[in-house]
């Protein structure tokens, strides 16, 4: 399995993703991860993972044991591998491109106009030639990929072997920077093509998602099956406010994508008829001065909060204090935050246009645009009580069916339609 | 001699329009009444229209021995009176028969009995005069709301004079060899009751057009053929098909062959000795030594559970409920007929239909709900009730 990012170095929902679902296929199959570093975090009971480094290759030590059964090979790395532009480190790194592309003209592989930079598509290409290198010769029976990061090691290694390749597909190039782009230069949107065109059967993160690699992408709906995305239990608390205020919450890269706009202009409308709210807007992105700009035009400032990235703990903070969890995003492959904030009892609002609305049916939804549905939904949920005890319970019995063994089986299905 | 009982149930709400928050206080109209006028239009066209001609002509085609019943809900009849006036006379066409009995019941298809006895008996004596007024026609039995019944609904009725009421028999309270196809007397009153055969009523409500049941197709000599095994083999004294009127040409469409079927079946069922009655006349035939209908808590003919799930159980619906008769002190101390009309309108069972998550995936929930799901059933009646909260004061 290609993969590339991993707990607990988090940016999106493809390394959580990525987690909860090797950790349930492993006991039906073996599997061996190969990501673009390696942690002493990594290391799972009965999971090979390969964490890979440029930079130090010498010390790879392929039969290194780390205990019993498992293998795994360790190797040191400052290896920065967001897959999106954005987390905590993401000002800086634009920065550090942006004089990349000064200082060398001549070395972008796939063109500047890259959102990601020259940077990404080298480590793309390298992690490629070392996963060639690595694994060509191993013992295997399916190559499962992640997204555009691994799709040329995938390409590359299904030339080399001759083995069959799953796509699993989490997130796609015209949902993050919207569909209405040129994309005629853009390589990231090639390389989703070009991988799921070669792939012998893709599997996008929902139905939402498939319907996207139809239309944009122009591919084969029969080869395409649908496997979602899952939660596993854990403990949640709730944390009294001090004040009566209610709290909504917005968490996610502050990107086209997320709809932050759709959030302000809903809440403006909101705001015009109640007053006792305040929205937390979490996250970071490219986005979020503008964002700022727009609450400080409407002046609602005293009515936003803008908390930057949150680590993990402080969005449990968070989601426990939250009455309302509302992403109206854009284009949203699945939306595993959705499920963290079921997870803790709040009610959610979802836009349509999100592969999560397909698993939570008991959730309040509607178009992504349309801020005049999303508004009566904030005010129901802030004023009527038995909404939100009726979509809570009934959260509650959809989480309890959607386990990453669930998903698991299914990929397993997949697997089982290779010839 | 047995007799087959058919009733049918007429009804129309007044749907709620769309109406979000930000009407709340500046839009004192609830009312979808394009969407309510198109309905009824539709429906009339489809059901209403044709299949009174259909009754009218089978009445007077079998000289007499065609009997049927109707309860028409008082919201259904208003707006019969408003945008069909053609409908409501083929009604009274009906009525003029003799053959044809007509129920009261609450005017605003209301679950009032359940919250408040007061609003129940206004609105049941608001039925019975409007019925009296448009129909010309005088109620001796009675049908609550879904059949919603108990013992102590038996007793409020008996003390308003009905002969008989109409209720689902309800497999669990079936004891000691009772059948829905005896004559019952209700517990504690000399009033009448007539069960419900739902096997019966639902092989034309539900399963007539379905065809993997083993039944289909369905005629009227098979039919009748199950009636007379009913009346003769198994000595029943009535068979009780109580059914939506609707499912004429409306739920079940005329190209599945309804209308033939009915037309067919008072010729088949009096060509095999049996004949037909109705509520009252049932009663007033009552047998001296008829088994008691024991019903100690709350049944309807909703659902597979039989109970009031459909309506009250969700936190919506508890909520909504609530705080619709919290209303009642304030809205009949202002006395205004406007108010007590609007208030009234509220309180139609169908709003509470709407917003039931349990049976969300029902098919024939959702048949009926003019919401994409439960939770906007409830946000849209919550605004409606927040701006009359706030003019009720």
């Amino acid at each position: 399995m290609l993969g590339w990012e991993y707990p607990p170095f988090l940016t999106g929902g493809l390394g959580t993703a990525c987690h909860g679902l090797v950790n349930a296929l492993k006991k039906y199959v073996p599997v061996t991860l190969i990501l673009p570093t390696f942690s002493e975090a990594f290391v799972e009971e009965r999971l090979k993972i390969i964490g890979l480094s440029d930079a130090e290759l010498e010390y790879l030590d392929r039969n290194r044991p780390v205990y019993e059964g498992v293998k795994t090979i360790v190797v040191h790395s400052d290896f920065d591998f967001d897959p999106y532009p954005v987390g905590p480190k993401f000002e800086a790194s634009l920065r550090a491109e942006r004089e990349l592309l000064v200082a060398d003209k001549g070395s972008p592989l796939f063109g500047s106009q890259d959102p990601y930079g020259p940077q990404i598509l080298q480590k793309v290409e390298r992690y490629r030639d070392m996963v060639a290198e690595l694994v060509a010769t191993e013992d295997f029976d399916v190559i499962h990929a992640h997204d555009w990061i691994t799709v040329p090691a995938a390409l590359r290694l299904k030339e080399l072997t001759g083995k069959p390749l799953v796509l699993h597909v989490h997130s796609l190039e015209t949902d993050r920077i919207g569909e209405f782009q040129d994309f005629t230069n853009n390589a990231v949107y090639e390389l989703e093509r070009l991988g799921m065109e070669a792939a012998d059967r893709v599997v996008p993160v929902s139905e939402y998602t498939k319907k996207v690699a139809v239309k944009n992408y122009g591919i084969d709906p029969a080869k395409m099956m649908p496997v979602y995305n899952a939660i596993n239990p854990a403990e949640t608390f709730r944390i009294e406010k001090p004040t009566d205020e209610k709290l909504v919450v917005f968490l996610g890269r502050i990107t086209y994508q997320k709809g932050p706009e759709f959030m302000i202009e809903s809440a403006t409308k909101l705001l015009s008829k109640y007053k006792k709210v305040k929205f937390a807007v979490a996250g970071t992105g490219d986005k979020l001065d503008h964002l700022k700009a727009m609450v400080a035009q409407r002046g609602l400032k005293d009515k936003f909060v803008f908390t930057g990235f949150l680590p993990t703990p402080s969005v449990k903070q968070l989601l426990a204090q939250a009455d309302v969890y509302f992403m109206p995003s854009v284009s949203e492959p699945f939306g595993l935050s959705a499920l963290e904030a079921a997870q803790f009892d709040v009610p959610v609002i979802v836009s349509t246009q999100s592969g999560v609305s397909e698993v939570l049916p008991n959730t309040l939804q509607a178009d992504f645009w349309d801020t005049d549905r999303f508004a009566n939904f904030l005010f129901a949920l802030l004023n009527y009580e038995g909404l939100r005890k009726d979509l809570v319970e009934n959260t509650k019995k959809d989480l309890s069916i959607l386990t990453w063994d669930e998903s698991a089986q299914d990929v397993l299905e997949v697997y089982g339609q290779l010839a | 001699m047995g007799a087959v009982c058919l009733y049918f149930q007429v009804h129309q709400p007044y749907r709620l329009k769309e109406y979000s928050f930000f009407r709340i206080g500046a839009d004192h109209n609830y009312g979808a009444t394009q969407q309510n006028y198109a309905i009824l239009q539709r429906v009339a066209d489809l059901c209403y229209l044709p299949a009174n001609e259909m009754m009218l002509r089978l009445i007077d085609r079998h000289e007499g021995k065609f009997k049927i019943c109707y309860s028409i809900s008082g919201s259904a009849l208003e707006q019969m009176a408003t945008f069909r006036p053609d409908v409501l006379e083929s009604f009274r066409a009906l009525a003029k028969t003799g053959c044809v009995e007509f129920l009261n019941e609450t005017q605003y298809h209301s679950l009032a009995y359940l919250f408040s006895p007061q609003e129940f008996e206004r609105q049941v004596l608001m039925h019975k005069r409007r019925v009296k007024e448009l129909l010309g026609y005088t109620c001796t039995a009675f049908r609550n709301t879904e059949l919603i019944y108990d013992n102590s609904i038996a007793q409020t009725l008996a003390t308003m004079g009905y002969e008989a009421v109409l209720v689902e028999g309800v497999d669990r309270f079936m004891k000691n060899d009772l059948s829905p196809n005896h004559i019952h007397k209700t517990v504690g009153t000399d009033m009448a009751c007539l069960l419900r055969n739902y096997r019966m009523s639902d092989d034309i409500a539900f399963r007539f057009a379905d065809k993997n049941w083993g039944g289909w197709p369905l005629t009227a000599d098979t039919y009748s053929g199950w009636i007379e095994a009913i009346l003769t083999q198994e000595g029943g004294n009535t068979v009780n098909v109580f059914l939506d009127y609707e499912t004429f040409g409306e739920h079940r469409k005329k190209d599945t062959g309804i209308f033939e079927f009915i037309e067919a079946l008072p010729k088949a069922v009096l060509a095999a000795g049996q004949r037909f009655a109705t509520p009252t006349e049932l009663a007033r035939q009552r047998p001296a030594d008829a088994p008691e209908y024991d019903v100690p808590t709350t049944t309807s003919w909703a659902d597979a559970d039989r109970d009031l799930g459909a309506w009250t159980q969700d936190h919506m619906q508890k909520d909504a409920l609530n705080r619709v008769y919290a209303l009642e002190q304030k809205v009949k101390a202002i006395a205004d007929a406007n108010f007590l009309e609007v208030w009234g309108r509220l309180q139609t069972s169908d709003h509470f239909y709407y917003m039931s998550t349990r049976y969300w995936k029902d098919p024939v929930h959702q048949a009926f709900s003019p919401y994409k799901n439960p939770y906007d059933a409830y946000i849209n009646y919550m605004n409606v009730l927040t701006d009359f909260e706030g003019l009720v004061g």
